[in-house]
């Protein structure tokens, strides 16, 4: 039954009365600025809510993995907000730093020699970090959305 | 006026960092991204988050995209997939259906001109179907369809079910053809 969402969607889109809304247009036109040339992707391996308590306002635990490279992201929602506290292995040594990325806001974090870093007061939504170290290509998560 | 740039030009130009093909990508196939997410159910705030990320997908894709004439299907089909994942994440329990292996055999009707010919094959069909189909392609609900039509609200969802299977055949006779 899903295909008849093609032909809904086809329908509604002529009938031009649920025109697509200027501002996702605009956010999809800026996103354009989240692009890495040459940045390698890591994938996510799952999620796991911490302690196992499902809809509790614990952490969110997302491990992505590349050759040569892992991302372990804890994922933290309160007041709205997101703070990611992460870890990278093996650990990158010196002059790494991480960029922790939303459409609207970037920030840019030095990783510690032991590969952790930490950022908060994010917005809610699409979220992903990119991990830049001397002599490597970047390392970018595939993208997640984190809401409430 | 030049003419426009095709698909197959506008995703090798993008990938090598030209935002005014990104832009021209997004003109040509938001709207029917959006419509797409819309389609699936999504109230507006989830439908911009499906989109968004549909174009995130492709960022990370820019260089790997195997058909990139293709490209105007391939978002509309991700961005469906997310639309899916969400409404899964919205709902606890295992998801209605699969979401990994998408063949999509529907998605080119969203391509090029198909709105167009859609129309056109929608004015073709006998009544009820040319005035369910217009009226649910204007978000009217089941009840007012129902009150409209004069129809019983439990007939609704099997005759658009009907409907649709008809403009799926004219449609599918059409690309036969040509």
């Amino acid at each position: 039954m899903i295909d008849d969402e093609y032909f809904l969607a086809a329908l509604r889109l002529a009938s031009g009365h649920d025109p697509v809304p200027a501002y996702v247009s605009t956010a999809a036109r800026q996103a354009f600025a989240l692009r890495v040339p040459h940045a390698v992707t890591a994938l996510p391996t799952g999620y796991t809510a911490a302690r196992g308590v499902r809809g509790a306002e614990g952490p969110q635990l997302v491990r992505f993995v590349t050759e040569g490279l892992t991302f372990d992201l804890e994922v933290t929602i309160g007041d709205g907000l997101i703070d990611v506290a992460g870890q990278v292995s093996p650990p990158p040594g010196e002059g790494c730093h991480v960029d922790v990325r939303t459409p609207h806001l970037t920030l840019t974090r030095p990783v510690a020699t032991t590969g952790q870093f930490a950022a908060t007061g994010l917005p809610p939504g699409w979220l992903s970090v990119v991990c830049h170290r001397p002599g490597h290509a970047p390392v970018q998560t595939r993208w997640v959305r984190v809401r409430p | 006026m030049p003419d426009p740039r095709q698909p197959a030009e506008l995703l090798p130009a993008a990938a090598s960092g030209d935002q005014s093909a990104w832009n021209e990508l997004e003109a040509r196939f938001g709207p029917r991204m959006w419509a797409v997410a819309r389609a699936c159910g999504l109230n507006e705030p989830d439908a911009a988050d499906a989109v968004q990320g549909a174009w995130l997908r492709l960022l990370e894709h820019l260089h790997d995209i195997s058909n990139p004439a293709g490209v105007g299907a391939w978002l509309a089909t991700t961005t469906r997939r997310e639309a899916l994942l969400l409404i899964r994440k919205a709902k606890p329990g295992p998801a209605p259906f699969d979401v990994t292996h998408d063949p999509d055999p529907e998605s080119a009707v969203l391509e090029a001109d198909g709105n167009r010919m859609l129309w056109k094959t929608v004015s073709t069909l006998k009544e009820p179907c040319r005035s369910l189909l217009t009226l649910v392609a204007s978000d009217l609900g089941s009840r007012q369809v129902a009150v409209r039509l004069g129809l019983p609200i439990g007939s609704v969802g099997p005759t658009r079910a009907r409907c649709l299977e008809k403009l799926r055949t004219l449609i599918s006779l059409q690309e036969t053809v040509q």
